[in-house]
């Protein structure tokens, strides 16, 4: 553009220096070389070196950009240099030439100057292409006119409808159809067609030359269509398409790379390879081109991935501080709905060890959940526990996880304010939880703008987010001080009200299902006091915003699971032997194996979410050992049951106690899907050992028999979900149980 | 503009170094206005106008009127756009081929564009109207008219002396271009009709229609 004044086009004469300046360097008189290339008088001349150009393509040459000595050998800028000798994309892709930006290429490796003002070509190529596109606006109005043209001909020609086999046995005009005298109003012939016509259908050209009137039509349309144009085009261009413009060329061109267009333009591969006698096969660049595409076509696909998966992302992100942070990530690509035992396996994250459970037995009636807070942290170095469990003290996804059904995280909020009165009592006759939710005052907005509010309250029953625990009153048309007076009930058993968050949001309902949060309330059951007369009564709530971390303490609580394991070893002598070596610490000569034995014996309090309240439930094991290697088990089907006793006994084989030490059991509840669907995974629980793990036992007794319940943790959709499970408080109750 | 009521889409292009005037010119054609402002095309553009024109008949009767739209092109003067521009010689039927007569560097292109344009246009001789631009910067002048007007005789194609600033001979010489234009649409046409010279009249034999040298499809 600086020089852009006293650009000249091309030299006069040619000049003496002919080495070529393209990537071939040759001085000799190349066969492609003749394309002097002149600015300031200087000239240059560019070669496509056989190589590079493809038979035919010797056009190539002379339309492709060149840079004159000056520019290359001044220091001139990096954008400068791009935008004086760089052509246009457009002209570029025009020209196919891949052999020319081969050379291109490697022309800009071997000068000094970096790509990186890219950017004015890519206005450049802007400003080009809203010109093909205005071009093609022009081109389509034409189209819509010819087309027109051609039905009037056609008409024209139907009326005349004399045709070629039909010969004058007649005498008729071969226009009008009128009949032809022998004498009088003979006719004529017409040069253009041949065809007598009466001389009503002639239109005179000049006194000495007429044509039939379709002749003259045909004529016309010619002329009119351009078609005149094109033939005489085709006389000197017969290889090129008829029709075809260059501005339509260019676009169609542009519109078929368009997906490389975000790439910057250097191709890579034209980069990659910078060999004087490099080859650059077009199909090579096609594929590249293909390959773009599909990197495009994947990433999109991604995208809409994250997209659909970004309800779990706040719960994620503040899990990446785990252990398992890279599990999530993989998981939340993944999400497989092929849920096998292994997605089981990432996401059943709770639970004691198996050490601790069996430390348990020594102190019977204990509850463990506050040990195990301690002994998680007593050992980090576990690998195995290194999950540290305690009461919801890490706690994952399970909240977004459970939003994806419900909220959906698509809401706005509003400024929160106001209050909302309500009543909670336990009916214990009924085992119903009623929440009374009488009225709120002084809302916030919903569409502050518009002073538009239309309220309505929300209940859950944390950390149940699923449909099952929303409650909803109705909607309150226009009001920030809407009565309710509205009951909502939950049937729940009272032991189970202590796990329980009473949340209660209020929401505008926004046209086009657009909610926008206005305030909610949480209550914590456990400490609710439903004894409590007083308690009963309708009080006023100041209502919220969101807690950023919901339901901190809460257990995700979805039913027990009754297990009894032992481990039986070969022989009693051998089994002492193990004995002492582990006390000695000499773990590694532990080789004898030995079976673990687990009966999984039922479950109860399962979620039940089958219409019908049964479920055709299952359970699957997963011993993975310290060497990865996993021994899988699967119950049989309890059909139609709601707290199914399976009585079910899992042999794993092959197991040593040392092994069994840094070996992680698996356990996963599934409802068997009726026809075709997904089963549904219930929930799951992880039993996984740790250092001192059965050693004090080995002492005492020949085989172990443990039998404990294992709260179970479920993820409710199963289907929907790609995080792992949340460690939940665990209620073990383990009990000495000796097995049949 | 955008409707196609019109008869022939007729498309120019005007060509030349960089800085002639090639927009200013096209400017001043389709907008009567000017713009002293130099800036330069990226690539290519194109002006549009919709024009009349009245064929005159065989002995200079005045003939029908058509609707032209005309579709300029305007393509870069500069080098590095020359892949792209040049590209676009193919598609026009008539050329607008323009030099600076302040800058004899310019004229003495006008050869190089000649050659560019056998190459490239649609045909070898195709129509153009040689313009020298700039007329009104008579101080500044270089090309002087006999030079000019010998080089477009040399070429056999006509030649005007323009000035995008004054207006002057701008609608003249395209409508000389259009009109060029036309009647070669006509000869073409012509040509490929009637191969032989008329003999019109009712003279012909009666059965001497023979259909298998038609040339219309009718």
């Amino acid at each position: 553009m600086v020089r852009d004044q006293q650009d000249s086009a091309w030299p006069g004469p040619r000049l003496q220096e002919q080495q070529c300046f393209g990537a071939c360097g040759s001085s000799s008189n190349h066969p492609l070389s003749q394309v002097p290339v002149g600015c300031h008088g200087i000239t240059v001349y560019r070669c496509f070196t056989p190589t590079l150009a493809p038979a035919g393509r010797k056009r190539v040459g002379r339309k492709s950009i060149f840079f004159s000595k000056e520019e290359v050998n001044s220091s001139v800028s990096s954008e400068q240099f791009t935008s004086t000798s760089l052509p246009s994309v457009a002209a570029e892709k025009f020209f196919e030439s891949y052999t020319y930006r081969a050379s291109f290429c490697s022309f800009i490796k071997q000068t000094p100057f970096d790509f990186s003002g890219s950017f004015v070509q890519e206005l450049e190529r802007e400003t080009v292409l809203q010109v093909l596109y205005r071009d093609q606006m022009v081109r389509k109005v034409d189209e819509e006119r010819i087309r027109k043209l051609k039905m009037q001909l056609q008409q024209l020609r139907w009326k005349g409808t004399k045709s070629v086999s039909h010969e004058y046995q007649e005498r008729s005009c071969a226009r009008c159809q009128k009949s032809l005298g022998l004498v009088m109003n003979r006719g004529a012939v017409c040069n253009g067609c041949s065809h007598r016509v009466c001389s009503e259908c002639r239109v005179c050209l000049n006194p000495y030359l007429w044509k039939c009137t379709i002749c003259y039509a045909h004529g016309d349309m010619k002329v009119k269509t351009g078609e005149w144009f094109f033939e005489e085009r085709a006389k000197k261009f017969p290889a090129e398409g008829r029709h075809e413009t260059a501005g339509a060329k260019l676009l169609k061109s542009y519109q078929k790379l368009s997906k490389i267009s975000v790439v910057p333009p250097t191709p890579p591969p034209f980069t990659e390879t910078t060999g004087r006698n490099t080859t650059m096969e077009i199909s090579q660049s096609k594929s590249f081109n293909k390959s773009v595409e599909n990197l495009f076509l994947s990433l999109a696909t991604n995208m809409k991935k994250i997209s659909k998966s970004q309800n779990d992302m706040r719960a994620d992100k503040s899990l990446l501080t785990t252990d398992y942070g890279q599990d999530m990530e993989r998981r939340k690509e993944r999400r497989s709905q092929s849920d096998t035992a292994i997605d089981i396996a990432n996401r059943i994250k709770n639970i004691p060890s198996l050490q601790q459970l069996i430390n348990g037995t020594r102190d019977d009636n204990e509850v463990f959940t506050k040990r195990y807070c301690k002994q998680a942290e007593d050992i980090p170095t576990s690998p195995m526990s290194d999950t540290v469990f305690c009461g919801g003290k890490k706690h994952n996804s399970l909240y977004s996880i459970n939003s994806t059904c419900t909220e959906a995280g698509n809401f706005d909020m509003a400024n929160v304010t106001g209050e909302i009165e309500f009543a909670i009592r336990y009916v214990f006759k009924a085992c119903t939880l009623e929440v009374c939710i009488k009225a709120c005052k002084n809302l916030a907005y919903g569409e502050e703008k518009k002073k538009k509010c239309n309220p309505y309250a929300k209940t859950y029953l944390l950390p149940d987010k699923s449909s099952r625990s929303k409650r909803k009153t109705a909607v309150k048309k226009n009001t920030v001080d809407p009565a309710f007076h509205e009951t909502l009930k939950y049937k729940i058993e009272y032991s189970q009200l202590e796990t329980r968050q009473l949340q209660i949001s209020v929401w505008h309902s926004e046209t086009l299902k657009r909610r926008v949060f206005l305030g909610e309330v949480v209550v914590p059951l456990a400490s609710w006091n439903f004894e409590d007369n007083s308690t009963q009564s309708f009080n006023w709530y100041q209502l919220k915003v969101k807690s950023e971390k919901p339901e901190d303490n809460l257990v995700q609580y979805n039913g027990e699971l009754l297990v009894c394991a032992k481990l039986i070893l070969p022989s009693q002598s051998k089994k002492c032997q193990y004995e002492e070596q582990m006390r000695g610490g000499r773990e590694d000569q532990a080789s004898a194996d030995g079976q673990l034995h687990l009966v999984v014996l039922g479950a109860k309090n399962l979620p039940v979410m089958r219409c019908g309240g049964t479920l055709n439930s299952f359970v699957k094991g997963c011993l993975t050992l310290p060497d990865q290697r996993e021994i899988r088990q699967k119950s049989p089907v309890l059909k139609k049951e709601a707290c199914p006793q399976w009585k079910h006994l899992f042999v794993f084989d092959g197991v040593t106690p040392s092994q069994l030490r840094q070996s992680c059991l698996d356990l996963a509840i599934w409802d068997q899907a009726s026809f075709g669907s997904n089963d549904r995974f219930l929930g799951g629980a992880r039993l996984s050992t740790s250092k001192s793990f059965i050693i004090k036992k080995l002492k005492t007794k020949e085989t172990l028999q443990y039998s404990f319940y294992i709260t179970i943790i479920i993820i409710y959709n199963a289907v929907a979900v790609g995080a792992p499970l949340r460690a939940g408080a665990m209620q073990t109750h383990t009990h000495k149980h000796p097995l049949a | 503009m955008t409707d196609g009521d019109y008869d022939y889409l007729i498309k120019l292009l005007a060509l030349g170094d960089s800085g002639v005037g090639k927009t200013t010119f096209l400017y001043r054609y389709t907008d009567n206005k000017f713009n002293p402002k130099f800036i330069t095309t990226v690539g290519i553009d194109f002006r549009e106008k919709r024009v009349i024109y009245n064929s005159r008949g065989p002995n200079g009767s005045p003939g029908k009127a058509f609707k032209v739209h005309l579709q300029l092109w305007d393509t870069a003067g500069q080098e590095r756009f020359r892949s792209l521009t040049t590209a676009f010689f193919r598609d026009a039927m008539g050329f607008l081929l323009m030099f600076d007569l302040t800058s004899q560097q310019s004229f003495l292109n006008v050869r190089n564009w000649m050659s560019q344009l056998q190459a490239n246009a649609y045909c070898e001789n195709p129509d153009i109207v040689l313009l020298g631009n700039k007329a009104d910067l008579s101080d500044q002048r270089e090309v002087n008219e006999r030079q000019a007007r010998d080089l477009a005789d040399k070429y056999g194609i006509p030649y005007f002396e323009t000035s995008a600033a004054t207006g002057q001979n701008v609608d003249k010489a395209v409508e000389m271009l259009l009109d060029l234009i036309m009647k070669r649409m006509e000869q073409c046409v012509d040509k490929t009709q009637v191969s032989d010279t008329a003999n019109g009249g009712s003279s012909g034999k009666l059965d001497s229609a023979k259909p298998e040298e038609k040339k219309c499809a009718c």
